[in-house]
């Protein structure tokens, strides 16, 4: 694999380098830094491509240190035995840890796992086992992994890191990274293109889990004596994500190039100045992490890639402007006449005393609609009327109190997000959620996993669905450079690689301007030519009355009326919803 | 640089320092500096102890030095080499990877004040096969089957095997009766939960003492009130108050005097040095210390006085803790070595140290200046120190005290 050139380059290079090293100090540091760095690559595993942030990774370590020491102490076990061991036992507490801690969110995530590695320390003092050091073996040294020759250590360390990036690119590069990214940026957006987020964060966590607890089995070897505090302690989890915060979050290569830097940098204060200025070497260190952290806050590696990005952008730039200009327009075509409405095939979706109340806030109350078969249908209301909790009703983000929510006949109310999505519905958001530094193709790719069986097939999926929308022509830019317009469409075609049959669309038209949103209803129009039932939400009325079949109108969560757009417009209730009683005077008859 | 003479072949293959590599020209003289190592916490939170250790090493060796350094190699001077080994085990694992492989030509170190830096440093000098004295307790230092680590101090599994009955004794002939009931109050750190378990299974029932109140808690204690009550209505012969954080000292001990329990109505006894560290009179009086007692492995005692003033005018410490005149005394042992060995050579030092039998010792309680098979120092005792007058003194054993003992009565 190309992408895994570097990896091996650099791991060669450490290697050669290492290996001309005689000083068992230098050698010692040698050791230690891909040893962090794997620590730090564990933790990014988890929290760096799911974003959420683990305080707690220490209990992995930890209970890999524990494993080694305590296997070699019982049982007289080789540590090339242990350590693989070490990984299993991290793993299944990966999953035991995140089975119920993935119910919070944020904050409250990052504060419940900070409490196992300090619980488990605690308990590890309890059974008495505050220092426990691993007994020399003179007579079989490499058999229990004590080698006269430090280097040896180092190469060990070493194979271990090439091993995890090689893990963590394959992981990157398929859907179970997708869906991670996916979920980092957006879970509400990834539950509703179709990813068991639930499912991919326990894989991630009992990955991350496993190789955390190999390392910490690996750096008891190295370390040879063990303490609650020198493996489970706030220090260590605090080392993997200072590793990984510096070099760059979420990217193979960041907890790399950290742990390049400040462990060897940490290590040359205190040998240089700790002697003569005790404690310089803590403020120092602490001083270079928060000028990193203010001057690239996604960390180092980012940091330098936008800037190699915009060099390059500047000296291309010449080169590539002109033939842009001349690029074909999009799909754009004009509008049709009112296309003949479909209101009298079959139903596909059936909403029916539908009801969900926030508090004494009744934001939903007994709505009933029917969607046909390849019809659009308008939901409109003012602001507040319960648009946008009536497609969470729809999608699974809400359960709602009564009612039915009808997919071919099957009610699917209360089903999570993903399973509805399985079911074929596809939805966008008000507010758009785009994972903004991937490409336009990767985070349409994301919505394609729900049908794709391998990843090439999800590549046709997404590839298909961006020529949909006509986005081809930008499939590779980054989601972050897009206007607004772009970024509608982009999340259309994610919705659609899905390949839903029933699409629901939040305010797609929000934000638009006059021409940007004729082009976006061309592509609607297509797509509902092409067969796809569309349900879509505004408040605003003048597109959506060119665009739709017929409106279900909607004001403090209850149905007013709904019919044909030209109705419906001159509905009485209709008027005084949107301006007051004392316009239904004015209205024309 | 003067780099020593060393033959490479001694320094076998295992040691992890052998691949240090670095080719040594062999000099023919003797060296006019014979260096040895000082690895102890001098940032992080175990500075204070470091920095106490540290002036009890540089006093050894200008001692050492004004009388004339090494004899047996020609009056070379000794030379501290000082090595921060940080606030973690893994600084103190690198530090002392960094003391074998850039200070090749130490013969001898001590250190590291607490006995888990103490057991990674050990690590590396046992495969650099550098002699190692110490003055930390951990009975798993001396158990590993290490032949390059030297025990000062009485392991902790006997330091209350031995504190116990002698303050049994002190109480009898202070007081004219045996103490029969027991409270224990204690924090649940590794040195208080060894002692406590030496205490429960075995010692207690061989001294005839009841326990009748024993209750634990976890550092930062909050409120004492609490604990403190338990003993009072309880009223025991003795109190067992074991903290080792000073703020947990103070709190206890304030609640101690504020029930009127202080002052020896209720005889206190600790088992650490923390309640007698010269921090404690920052946050307590004099009053509410008085009478206190506790068991330690060293001391400042009779026969030191001249080192103990020179500590309070060099380096304005009010008294010689444990960590003061155990390293002053390693400085000293170390010479000695230096002079049975006849060379700057850590082989040869290791092996002065092995087969030593030079007396009782000047700096350490009890017993020889020999090693046993383990590394222990054959016969090594306790002190007893207690609170009098707002100094912490030394009142047994008799040949040490610089107070008589005052045993409180019950009123």
């Amino acid at each position: 694999m190309r992408s895994l050139l570097p990896a091996i380059i650099f791991t060669i290079a450490y290697a050669l380098v290492s290996i001309g090293v005689t000083n068992s100090y230098y050698q010692l540091m040698l050791t230690l830094v891909p040893v962090w760095a794997v620590f730090g690559l564990s933790w990014n595993l988890l929290s760096g491509y799911t974003g959420l942030i683990s305080f707690g990774h220490a209990a992995f370590f930890g209970i890999g240190a524990y494993t080694t020491a305590l296997g070699q102490i019982y049982f007289g076990l080789s540590p090339w035995v242990l350590i693989p061991i070490a990984a299993m036992l991290g793993g299944i507490a990966g999953l035991l840890i995140g089975f119920p801690t993935f119910r919070l969110q944020g904050h409250y995530f990052a504060l419940a796992m900070l409490a196992y590695p300090l619980a488990i320390l605690y308990v590890f003092e309890w059974l008495g086992f505050q220092e426990v050091t691993l007994p020399m073996k003179r007579d079989a040294p490499i058999y229990y992994m004590q080698f006269s020759d430090p280097r040896v250590y180092t190469l060990l360390a070493l194979a271990i890191m090439l091993a995890t990036i090689v893990l963590t690119r394959i992981i990157e590069q398929s859907r179970f990274g997708m869906a991670l990214l996916a979920i980092k940026q957006n879970e509400a957006a990834a539950e509703a293109a179709g990813i068991n987020t639930l499912a991919w964060k326990l894989r991630a966590i009992t990955l991350s889990g496993a190789i955390a607890a190999a390392i910490g089995a690996f750096y008891a070897q190295v370390l040879l004596v063990v303490t609650p505090q020198s493996v489970f302690g706030m220090l260590v989890s605090a080392q993997a994500l200072t590793v990984a915060m510096f070099g760059g979050v979420g990217t193979v290569w960041g907890p790399v190039i950290g742990s390049v830097i400040l462990i060897p940098l940490a290590e040359i204060l205190h040998a240089e100045a700790g002697d003569r200025f005790p404690g310089i070497q803590g403020v120092i260190f602490g001083f270079a992490i928060i000028c990193v952290i203010l001057l690239a806050p996604e960390g180092l590696f980012w940091k330098l890639r936008d800037l190699l990005r915009k060099r390059f952008a500047r000296s291309t730039a010449k080169t590539t402007e002109a033939p842009d200009v001349s690029r074909p327009a999009a799909t754009v075509t004009p509008l049709p006449t009112a296309r003949k409405h479909a209101a009298t095939s079959e139903v596909v979706l059936e909403v029916s005393d539908l009801s969900r109340s926030f508090g004494g806030l009744k934001a939903v109350q007994n709505v009933s609609f029917k969607l046909h078969k390849n019809e659009i249908l308008g939901i409109i209301g003012p602001n507040g009327a319960g648009k946008t909790t009536l497609f969470n009703l729809l999608n699974g983000f809400l359960r709602p109190n009564q009612g039915e929510v009808l997919i071919d006949g099957r009610d699917m109310s209360g089903e999570r997000p993903h399973t509805i999505c399985e079911a074929g519905i596809g939805r966008t958001f008000q507010v758009m959620r785009p994972f903004l530094r991937m490409s336009i193709l990767d985070n349409v790719v994301v919505g394609a996993y729900v049908r794709a069986k391998t990843e090439d097939e999800a590549r046709r999926l997404a590839a298909d669905a961006v020529a949909r929308v006509g986005l081809s022509h930008a499939a590779d830019q980054v989601a972050g450079e897009l206007s607004t317009k772009e970024l509608r469409l982009m999340e259309l075609a994610r919705a659609l690689a899905g390949q839903p049959r029933i699409l629901l669309l939040d305010e797609t038209l929000a934000g638009l301007g006059h021409g940007e949103a004729d082009e976006v209803v061309a592509v609607i129009q297509q797509l509902a030519r092409d067969g796809i039932t569309i349900a879509i939400i505004e408040h605003t009325m003048q597109a959506m009355v060119r665009l739709v079949d017929r409106f279900v109108v909607l004001d403090h969560g209850a149905v007013i009326t709904e019919g044909e757009p030209e109705a419906v417009t001159r509905d009485n209730r209709v008027i005084e919803a949107y301006l007051g009683k004392k316009w239904v005077a004015h209205a024309p008859h | 640089m003067n780099k020593t003479t060393r033959g490479l072949t001694r320094r076998t293959v295992l040691s992890g320092a052998a691949a240090v590599g670095l080719s040594r020209l062999a000099h023919a003289r003797q060296p006019a500096e014979v260096k040895v190592g000082l690895i102890v916490p001098l940032s992080g939170i175990y500075t204070r102890p470091g920095q106490v250790m540290k002036m009890g090493a540089e006093m050894g060796i200008d001692h050492i030095n004004k009388q004339g350094g090494i004899k047996a190699l020609g009056g070379a001077k000794m030379k501290l080499v000082v090595i921060d080994c940080g606030d973690t085990t893994e600084k103190a694992k690198n530090a002392a990877q960094r003391m074998v492989a850039q200070e090749t030509d130490l013969v001898a170190a001590t250190g590291a004040y607490l006995s888990s830096f103490t057991l990674a440093v050990t690590e590396v000098t046992e495969r650099a096969e550098l002699p190692v004295l110490t003055l930390s307790y951990s009975d798993l230092l001396t158990e590993r089957g290490f032949k390059y680590i030297f025990q000062t101090a009485a392991p902790a599994s006997r330091q209350s095997e031995l504190g116990l009955p002698t303050l049994m004794k002190l109480a009898e002939s202070a007081s004219g009766k045996r103490p029969k009931t027991v409270a224990m109050l204690m924090d649940n750190t590794a040195t208080s939960i060894a002692t406590a378990k030496a205490l429960k299974e075995k010692l207690f029932a061989q001294e005839g003492l009841q326990l009748v109140v024993e209750e634990i808690w976890t550092p930062p204690l909050s409120d004492a009130t609490p604990l403190i009550q338990k003993v009072r209505s309880a009223r025991p012969d003795l109190l067992l108050f074991m903290p080792n954080a000073v703020s947990d000292a103070k709190l206890g001990l304030e609640k101690i005097n504020e029930f009127g329990l202080g002052q020896g109505k209720i005889p206190t006894v600790s088992f650490s040095i923390t309640i007698a560290e010269p921090d404690m009179l920052q946050s307590v009086s004099t009053e509410a210390v008085q009478g206190i007692m506790t068991i330690v492995a060293n001391w400042g005692s009779k026969g030191q006085e001249e080192l103990i003033s020179e500590l309070k005018s060099r380096y304005k410490e009010p008294w010689a803790t444990q960590n003061v005149v155990s390293t002053y005394g390693d400085m000293w042992l170390m010479r000695d070595a230096l002079e049975k060995a006849g060379k700057a050579d850590r082989q040869a030092v290791a092996q002065a140290f092995r087969t030593m039998d030079a007396g009782p010792s000047k700096y350490y309680p009890g017993g020889q200046l020999k090693f046993d098979e383990k590394g222990r120092r054959v016969g090594a005792g306790v002190v007893i120190v207690q609170w009098q007058n707002g100094v912490p003194v030394t009142v047994y054993p008799p040949e040490l005290a610089q107070a008589a003992p005052f045993w409180p009565k019950k009123s």
